[in-house]
């Protein structure tokens, strides 16, 4: 039996891993979190510790926790459902940061498509307070935390760190330039951590239990474990938490996934793989860990799926470098172009090969950095064209 | 008159823009000029600068939309479980196209992208709820429900 921790049936009490926490120093929070090797659960994988320790050592009059609870990646819905079960949880694995990196103030960024979870958030709030774990002077330590929700707009660029300060900030949610990261000059200009909800969500297992525990959780030397939303061709859609690394087979047993042309790993700007590639591992530098699997069975036309996704791209794209603006305008049109049969061979192809390599170097954020990936996984893999032909060659 | 009641709940700190402006449109169902240089005048920032920001968020509208939005999502665990066909039932229940709103005001028809409801696909928001699993009968009827 796989050991769950975030969906596990006996949970231990809300605000234990609080209570806990505040019976150390924050460095040796800081340190424990470092050492379960926990890294950002949000997709990212950037080491929760460090961050946290950068944002530490900052000298600050203030200093803020944030909360992406912005996930838009096409077919991740897991932190809706922490959020509707474990808004708690998350509230706890946030305040621990807070006492971590010295700051008084969190913030969960909630996306527009989630309004009907603030009332069960605040609920979770309301019930921390009276029980003196959310509020000024908490277990009468002198330490104040308090939380407020924001909300989203719609934007899928603003899952990225230094777009969603941008929306808090009431702006329009174009990616920053980095450096300065938001450790340092982040929300307000002010040293600020931006952690995915499952990640907070982790923090007070972590705490509890030790960094040790944590880290042995994972397969072939990843640490912790992961919620992954499964959705498309499969017969019991929904969330599941395996070890990190396991493989994506174990995840599609889980799910009953009996017919696989394709498997879409990560979301939209994750990897595209096939049924020969489902005993790779889900971790950080294999198949992308973000949280979003859907499954395609062999009915599904992948170039449609393809369409589907660049379409997606194109009105998510924030407009501001011409790569991922105007790329991923024209990777759709060579979407449609093959379709009808205008795109024919891997040589009338090739420009736009190019040019998803372009968007991976040129665009200043994920989103550009990584809409080419779908695009050139499903047709190397999934398309069939001839190598050569006689036509008078691509238009890119 | 709502932008009063915004800046008195958020405070008039530039950082607060989105959620005035949720606010207003979550109201009105969009954001009316007037509405738009109120917030710009109370945050010091132009009105163009306000507008930019309107026209930079899906959920966000700078144009008059119905009393009920509705928004159907068209990413690929909905696509793939019928959203086409849930789509031309509610088109042929309201008579309108999709980015269009109903003449009388009453429903403004949308996609959007994914809603984070791919469990229960096919999905759309209602305003403020989520209806899943749905089927074109089913969505039929919540559309005909509709005030």
């Amino acid at each position: 039996m796989k050991k769950k921790v975030l969906l596990a049936e006996n949970q231990p009490e809300f605000g234990a891993g609080l209570q806990k926490a505040l019976t150390m120093k924050p460095a040796d929070v800081v340190f424990m979190v470092r050492d379960s090797e926990i890294r950002g659960l949000g997709g990212a994988g950037f080491p929760t510790g460090i961050k946290w320790n950068l944002a530490g050592a900052a000298s600050a009059d203030k200093k803020y926790v944030i909360c992406n609870a912005d996930e838009g990646e096409p077919g991740t819905f897991k932190d809706r459902v922490l959020l509707t079960d474990q808004a708690e949880r998350l509230l706890e694995g946030m305040a621990i940061g807070g006492y971590a990196i010295g700051s008084d103030t969190g913030i969960i960024y909630l996306r527009a498509e989630y309004p009907y979870l603030v009332e069960g958030i605040l609920k979770a709030r309301q019930s921390l307070m009276d029980r003196g774990l959310l509020g000024k002077n908490i277990q009468g330590t002198g330490f104040n935390f308090d939380v407020e929700i924001r909300p989203g707009a719609g934007a899928y660029v603003c899952g990225e760190e230094t777009a969603l300060i941008e929306s808090m900030e009431g702006k329009r949610g174009e990616p920053r330039n980095k450096p300065p990261y938001p450790v340092n000059a982040g929300y307000l200009n002010k040293p600020t951590i931006v952690n995915n909800v499952e990640t907070f969500c982790a923090v007070p297992h972590i705490v509890l239990n030790g960094p040790d525990w944590y880290a042995q959780l994972g397969e072939g030397g990843a640490s912790g474990t992961k919620l992954f939303s499964i959705s498309g061709d499969v017969e019991r859609p929904g969330v599941y938490e395996l070890p990190m690394g396991a493989p994506l087979s174990a995840l599609l047993e889980l799910a009953g996934a009996p017919d696989v042309q394709a498997v879409q790993v990560g979301g939209a700007s994750g990897k595209t793989v096939c049924a020969e590639q489902v005993d790779k591992p889900l971790s950080f530098g294999d198949l992308p860990p973000g949280g979003s699997v859907v499954v395609f069975n062999s009915s599904r036309d992948m170039l449609e799926v393809l369409e589907n996704f660049m379409e997606f791209f194109v009105h998510e794209s924030c407009g501001q470098c011409t790569p991922c603006r105007e790329g991923n305008m024209r990777l759709l049109h060579a979407v449609s172009a093959m379709r009808q049969g205008d795109v024919c061979c891997m040589d009338c192809l090739q420009p736009f090969m190019d040019l998803c390599d372009v968007l991976g170097v040129s665009s200043k954020c994920g989103l550009g950095q990584t809409s080419g990936n779908c695009f050139r996984d499903i047709v190397t893999t999934f398309v069939n064209l001839p190598q050569e032909c006689n036509c008078e060659g691509g238009d890119a | 008159m709502i932008v009063a009641e915004g800046l008195a709940e958020f405070g008039a700190g530039r950082e607060r823009m989105i959620q005035l402006l949720t606010k207003v449109n979550t109201e009105l169902g969009w954001v009316p000029p007037e509405a738009m240089m109120d917030i710009a005048e109370a945050l010091g920032v132009s009105a163009a600068e306000v507008y930019s920001v309107v026209s930079f968020y899906s959920f966000l509208s700078a144009e008059a939309r119905g009393r009920n939005i509705v928004r159907i999502c068209n990413t690929i665990s909905c696509t793939m479980k019928g959203q086409e066909e849930v789509i031309d039932a509610i088109r042929a229940e309201l008579g309108i196209e999709v980015g269009e709103t109903t003449p009388d005001g009453r429903v403004t028809l949308e996609t959007t992208a994914c809603i984070g409801l791919c469990d229960q696909a096919p999905a759309m928001l209602v305003n403020q709820t989520p209806h899943t699993s749905l089927t074109p009968e089913k969505a039929r009827e919540i559309i005909a429900g509709l005030k």
